[in-house]
This record gives C-alpha cells, sequence and structure tokens, in this order.
C-alpha cells in the first residue's frame, strides 16, 4: 500500500493525529497522576524517595488536621464566589463589548491584557498595591477622605492592611482571581454571543421583547452551552490554583486564613517535607472535579440547540 | 519471515533510547571531563542577599577550579526554590555535587553523605564550631553529620535610636518587657510603631522562636520530646498578644519577610528584629535613616533567660548521587572555610564564621589589614568594633553589641538538634498561627497552646516512624 494511500484510511490518519495529544496526556497528566496516587499511599518523603505503602494513614491523618479542613472550606468559597463574580462580570462585559462604540478594539485589547500577561507577575503587581504601609488604593481612600480621619467611613486607621485582615486577605484573593479570568470568560461569551443568529433575537424585539426579557428567555437558553464550557474551565481553573494565595498571602493570614487545598498540599509536600501527605491533599481534588466536569458536561450537552 | 515486535521488545527499546537521553550530557561532561583531564564539580546554592558576596564567591570558585584542574560552575537560584530543586534532583538521583541550604536540611539525611569526616577534619583543621552549627548538621540519633556548616548570619534587633532616646530609653531595649513599655509609648506619642511579624513567613517564625526560648520555653526537649504545651508558652503567648495590642498594627498579620526592612527604611518602624542586612540597604537607599539604626542583642525574658534564632545558617549537603565527586566537594568545603575572611568582608559583615578559631591566610586579602589579627575571631572583634562600612560621618562602633553573638543566637530545635520535624513545624506555620490566634482573640492562649502542641506531637510521631528521630 503506498503512503499516499495509507494516509488516505480513516482509521490510520486518525489515531496518529490523535497521538501526540495521547502522549501528552500520559506524560504530563497520568504520569504525575500515577504517581500521586502511589504516593498518597505510602510515606515518602520529599529527602527520601525510597518508600513503603502505608495504607490510608496519609487520608485519616490530612482529614483529622484543622488546617486542611480549613483549606477545604476555604476553596470552596474562593472557587464559588470567583465564578460567580466571573459570570456576572462577564455577562455585563460581553454586553458591552458587542456594542458599537469608538475604540472597541482598545478596550478589548486592554480587557485581555490581564491574560497575556505572566500571572505571578501580575499578582506581584497586586502585592505593591494591596502593600498594608505604601498601597496606592489607601492612599486614594485617605486623599477622599474615606480612610485616616476620626469620622471616616473606613476607619480611622491609616491603612486598610488588605492582606493582614481574614475577611479583606480572602477578598483580595478573590478579586485578583477573578481580574485574571475575567479576559477569558468574557472572549468566550462574546464568540457565543456572535453565534446567535440576529434573526432570532430581531424577531423577538418585533414581538415587543423587551431587554431582559431577551436576555434570559433568548440569550442566557442560547449560551448554556457556552457558559457551561466557561463554568466548568473556570472551576477547575480556580480549584487546583495556589498561585494568586501564594504569591499574595502564602495562606495567610495566620491562622491559615485563605489556604488553599493547592496551596497547602504545597506547604505540606514540598515545604514541610511530608511528600506523601501532600500528595493525598492533592488527589482530594480528584473526585470534586470529575464530579464537576462530569455534571456540567451533561448539562452542556442537553442544552445544545440543534 | 520478519521478527515479531513484542511488548517487552517496545519496553527494552524505550528503556534504553530514555536511559540514553538522561544520561547524554553526563557522558557528554564525562567525554569532555576525560579529554581535558579535568574533573567538574557543580554547586547549587542561593542568591545572596548581599550581592557582591556572590561576585566574590564565583571568581574563587573558579579560582578554586584552575587551581586545582576542575570545573567548578556554581548555579545560584531563590530562596524559595532550593528545597524543591533539590528535591527533584533527590528524584532524579542526579543533580549537583554541592548543595548549599540556609537553614538545616535534616529532611534530606536519607538522600545524602555522611560528612562526618569532612567535620572531623574541619574541627582539626579550624579548631571548635559553634555549637548551634553542629546541632544543625548532627544527628544524634543517627549519629551522622548529614550536612557542613561553614556560617551564619546574626539576628539582632535594629532600633532606631532618635526615637528610643526621646522615650528615656537611648540605648534600646534590654528585656522583652521594655520592648512592650517603651514600644509603646513611642508608637503612642511618636506614632511610630515596632516591627514584629505575625505572618506566614520567615522572619516571624524566627522571631517567635526568639520569644519562645526568652520566656525559657520551647516546642522540643534536648531529647527530641514535644514540652510546648506548658505556662512558660503560654505566657510567652500572651506577652505577644499584648505586644501586638499596644505596640503593632493588623499590618503585621500580612508581612511578607521583607516587610520590616521595608518599615525600618520608610522610618515608620522603632525595632525590628532582622540582620544587619536591613541595616545595609538602609545605608545605601536611606543614610539617613542608616545613621539612626542601632543594634541590640537578644532580649531578656522574663527570667533573665536571652536567646535568639540565628537569622540564616550555611550549610552544604553531598547528595548521595554525588559520590563520586565527594572528596572534591570536600575540599572544596575546607577550603573554602580556610578563606572565610573573604567571605565575611564581601558580604559586608553579614556572614559571620562557623569556626571562628582559623587562621588567617596570609597574604594580600582584598580588604585593609587588620593589626595583630591571626584568627577569624581576631578579625570579626576588630570589624565588630570599628565597623569598615560605616558611612562617612557615621559612628563605627554600633556592631558592638553583636560581638559575642554566638553566645545567645541558636539554632531552630534548641535546646535539642535540628530535626525534620522541627523542620516540618517551622515550614508549615504552627507557631505564627499559636500566637496569631491570641493575638486575634479567635483563642485563649492556653487553648492556642495546647492546638499547637497536638500539632507537633503528630509531626513528631510521623517523623520518628521515619526513623529519623530518637524513640519516644
Amino acid at each position: 500500500m503506498s503512503t499516499r494511500r495509507l494516509f488516505e484510511r480513516e482509521t490510520f490518519l486518525a489515531p496518529l493525529l490523535l497521538s501526540p495529544v495521547a502522549v501528552y496526556m500520559v506524560l504530563m497528566v497520568g504520569f504525575p497522576f500515577a504517581m500521586a496516587f502511589v504516593y498518597s499511599f505510602s510515606n515518602v518523603t520529599v529527602g527520601n524517595p525510597d518508600f513503603h505503602m502505608t495504607g490510608f494513614g496519609n487520608f485519616t491523618a490530612v482529614l483529622g488536621d484543622p488546617v486542611f479542613r480549613k483549606s477545604l472550606l476555604n476553596t470552596f468559597i474562593f472557587t464559588f464566589i470567583s465564578i460567580g463574580l466571573v459570570l456576572i462580570l462577564s455577562n455585563m462585559l460581553s454586553e458591552l463589548l458587542t456594542r458599537q462604540f469608538r475604540a472597541k478594539w482598545l478596550i478589548r485589547f486592554l480587557i485581555m491584557m490581564p491574560w497575556t500577561a505572566p500571572i505571578a507577575l501580575g499578582t506581584i503587581g497586586y502585592l505593591w498595591f494591596l502593600d498594608s504601609v505604601f498601597s496606592p488604593l489607601d492612599w486614594l481612600l485617605r486623599t477622599w477622605g474615606l480612610l485616616g480621619k476620626p469620622h471616616a467611613l473606613l476607619g480611622p486607621m491609616s491603612n486598610m492592611y488588605w492582606l493582614g485582615q481574614p475577611g479583606l486577605a480572602m477578598a483580595s484573593v478573590i478579586l485578583v482571581h477573578v481580574w485574571r479570568l475575567l479576559p477569558l470568560a468574557t472572549m468566550i461569551r462574546i464568540a457565543g454571543m456572535n453565534s446567535i443568529p440576529r434573526e432570532i433575537i430581531e424577531a423577538a424585539q418585533v414581538d415587543g421583547a423587551g431587554y431582559y426579557r431577551r436576555l434570559f428567555h433568548i440569550v442566557l437558553p442560547l449560551l448554556l452551552p457556552v457558559i457551561s464550557v466557561t463554568v466548568l474551565f473556570s472551576t477547575l481553573f480556580t480549584f487546583t490554583d495556589m498561585t494568586v494565595v501564594w504569591v499574595l498571602t502564602k495562606g495567610g493570614p495566620p491562622d491559615h486564613s485563605t489556604q488553599v487545598l493547592a496551596s497547602f498540599a504545597f506547604l505540606k509536600g514540598i515545604q514541610g517535607g511530608d511528600l506523601a501527605q501532600g500528595a493525598a491533599i492533592s488527589l482530594f481534588f480528584f473526585p470534586v472535579l470529575a464530579g464537576v466536569a462530569a455534571v456540567v458536561l451533561r448539562i452542556a450537552k442537553k442544552a445544545v440547540v440543534t | 519471515m520478519k521478527k515479531r515486535y513484542t511488548r517487552r521488545d517496545f519496553l527494552k527499546h524505550a528503556g534504553i533510547g530514555a536511559a540514553s537521553l538522561a544520561a547524554g550530557p553526563a557522558l557528554l561532561d564525562t567525554v569532555f571531563a576525560q579529554t581535558s583531564g579535568k574533573r567538574t564539580l557543580r554547586i547549587l546554592q542561593w542568591s545572596h542577599f548581599v550581592p557582591s558576596h556572590d561576585k566574590w564567591y564565583d571568581q574563587y570558585a573558579k579560582q578554586w577550579g584552575e587551581k586545582n584542574n576542575v570545573d567548578v560552575t556554581v548555579d545560584h537560584i531563590g530562596l524559595a526554590d532550593l528545597k524543591s530543586t533539590f528535591a527533584a534532583e533527590v528524584a532524579a538521583g542526579k543533580g549537583h555535587d554541592i548543595v548549599e541550604f540556609i537553614d538545616p536540611p535534616s529532611d534530606f539525611e536519607p538522600s545524602v553523605m555522611d560528612l562526618t569526616d569532612l567535620n572531623q577534619e574541619a574541627v582539626k583543621r579550624f579548631g571548635k564550631q559553634a555549637p548551634f552549627a553542629t546541632r544543625s548538621t548532627y544527628n544524634p540519633y543517627t549519629k551522622k553529620y548529614y550536612g557542613f556548616c561553614h556560617g551564619w548570619t546574626i539576628d539582632p534587633g535594629d532600633y532606631r535610636k532618635s526615637l528610643w532616646e526621646k522615650a528615656g530609653k537611648p540605648n534600646g531595649p534590654e528585656t522583652w518587657a521594655d520592648l512592650l513599655t517603651y514600644g509603646a509609648k513611642i508608637k503612642n506619642e511618636q506614632g511610630v510603631q515596632v516591627g514584629i511579624g505575625f505572618s506566614q513567613e520567615l522572619d516571624t517564625n524566627m522571631a517567635e522562636r526568639t520569644l519562645l526560648w526568652s520566656f525559657d520555653s520551647s516546642i522540643q526537649d534536648e531529647n527530641e520530646n514535644v514540652i510546648l504545651d506548658n505556662k512558660n508558652t503560654v505566657e510567652a503567648v500572651k506577652f505577644m498578644a499584648e505586644l501586638y495590642k499596644q505596640t503593632l498594627t493588623p499590618e503585621v498579620f500580612g508581612w511578607t519577610a521583607a516587610s520590616n526592612n521595608q518599615l525600618l527604611l520608610a522610618g515608620k518602624a522603632s525595632y525590628i528584629l532582622n540582620s544587619i542586612s536591613a541595616y545595609r540597604s538602609a545605608q545605601k537607599d536611606v543614610p539617613e535613616v542608616a545613621k539612626d539604626v542601632f543594634f541590640t542583642p537578644a532580649l531578656k525574658g522574663p527570667r533573665g533567660t536571652a536567646m535568639a534564632c540565628e537569622h540564616v545558617i550555611y550549610i552544604a549537603v553531598v547528595p548521595k548521587s554525588a559520590e563520586k565527586n565527594a572528596d572534591l566537594a570536600k575540599q572544596f568545603l575546607l577550603d573554602r572555610t580556610a578563606n572565610y575572611d573573604r567571605a565575611m568582608w564581601e558580604s559586608k559583615l553579614y556572614n559571620s564564621p562557623a569556626f571562628f578559631g582559623t587562621a588567617l591566610p596570609g597574604g594580600d586579602r582584598g580588604y585593609p589589614a587588620v593589626a595583630n589579627a591571626k584568627t577569624l575571631r581576631d578579625l570579626h572583634n576588630a570589624w565588630f568594633s570599628n565597623d569598615p562600612y560605616a558611612l562617612p560621618g557615621e559612628r563605627t562602633d554600633k556592631l558592638m553589641p553583636l560581638k559575642d553573638a554566638e553566645k545567645w543566637s541558636t539554632n531552630v530545635g534548641y535546646p535539642g538538634t535540628a530535626n525534620p520535624a522541627e523542620g516540618e513545624i517551622f515550614g508549615t506555620y504552627v507557631l505564627p498561627g499559636m500566637f496569631a490566634r491570641v493575638a486575634q482573640g479567635k483563642q485563649s492562649a492556653e487553648e492556642s497552646v495546647k492546638q499547637a502542641a497536638a500539632e507537633c506531637k503528630k509531626v513528631f510521631d510521623k517523623w520518628r516512624a521515619q526513623g529519623l528521630l530518637r524513640k519516644g
């Protein structure tokens, strides 16, 4: 059989084209996952790769750790609030950005910027922005008389201490994460909106449907598959991310007020030297994320408009 | 007939291919080394806080290589990446020949060589080692030296003299009680706070150990039993909560390791716990603040005990995977120790020697000769009495109170040795949590100490089961 004919055969070409993905998945996802799985049932440490199996000991130890329980709760708070904000804000932004106005391309470009910049760099910028003493945000608040005076709205202290107070620290971490995710979510939604046939919207307009009726009864239902994909990606991304938390707070302020599972796995496994417990913590992601993926994909499949 | 390509064949060939890829660079090294007749020595260490040190050190390593017919490469990486990088090298079974940490790498003990012979030879050549340096490199239970310590950094109190003069304590605090009384007075009357962290970071971890030891408590005793839950710890935690209320602001809960330096440089701190690098930065960037910065030794606790955590401790390990180069590594480390006067000078006195008795090499040493100085001790005393890096018009005797710092400095794990359990407790911020819960009013001191002690006990039990700690 000639090479050309071989390449024309679907049974040959399809596996060939998919093979790089398969190799990537095995090497970059499957292998680390299998390692984490084995490690989580062992007594391996960061300084000693030789190990023996210890059963479920790491899981029981992790479940009995108050910091783990706090990190788990923080992870859900961090994820759900972030995703909620991303959905609402991306909805608003995409509504604005699909309308015609001057310098639209510039605004779109600026909105995409956070996605193109390395996240660690962007977050370091926020570290300065939210600094306990030199925060320019605090300076603005003081200048506007909202802070640093006896009867100021935000209090008499000179600074807000964004990263020093548990509630404000969690809010800061969430806001930086939303800033990072928003561009992608917005662009996905804009792409979805562009795919809605204009005739449907125009027909609804002719029938007298107002903005909110069109939004809730036409646009959002038609966008459900796209929104589901956004939710899926954002959830997976948020649940497993530690960059923003690590750069901004290292899980602090004490006692682990913004610690999330990903950062706690690193803290325990690498900084603490207990690789086995670090692996056990990271494995807690798997059932949750697999469940989220299954549910969201099911919703998306049902909602596909044919 | 064509031979069938079996799964076994595939695995065999894939294995050979992978091994060839992995071993390629090493094979090339060997080939080049054999061609040139040179051996190679690869060193991994942190990027020093004082850049002039690394500039000198890289040059020194190169010259040492030329003298000994060895290709020496020095890789500097950020402090935060050191542990994870070495962990990857341990897992891969290959990497650098010497890895230098700035905290005790006791959890790597199973993967590094026993350096007993090197430590014994160093004592023979350079005299007694500072006791806390030994406690940071030796495991008395396994009787193994897992590291070699050549130097360390002092962690004094840095105070603003003008503020303390106005408050009626011109020479700064002598006790923790002074810090509370006068620190509060300065904050109330002059609007400048004390700068001690309460956060999940390095300096807070050290400051809280310093306080704990000065209040006659510790996480473990000499025999690696957890003794944290006692009345002295409760007293220390209550004191720290009071110190927070009267002299600090909520910002200290969100600090990074650089925050206290920044506060001092901005003229917004009356007292911080940090190495002299904060002062050296001020000399460079804000000389008017630097001229006002003076130093105190460890503050005394309620019963007169005064201890401080070393700020940095330089510990080199030789991985088991580098066994074939162990002789070179040991020779390099011994020679480096013999040349420690240069490390002290080039680090602007940030580095202090672990072997004060080391004889000074003769000849031009790259710094103005010090009359009658025969050992590092003489040099240290001379420089700390008359700081060669003082600014023009600045007092040169500011470092005097730190001359005998090795007497009141100690290691993480004091009064016992550094060990993986102490390392994990340090790395996962158990003490910052214990102190902060009380300062934030979330728990009583007694409850918080009990919770922290229970966490520590679990960690100790776990590492005991690994065979790296004494049996309880």
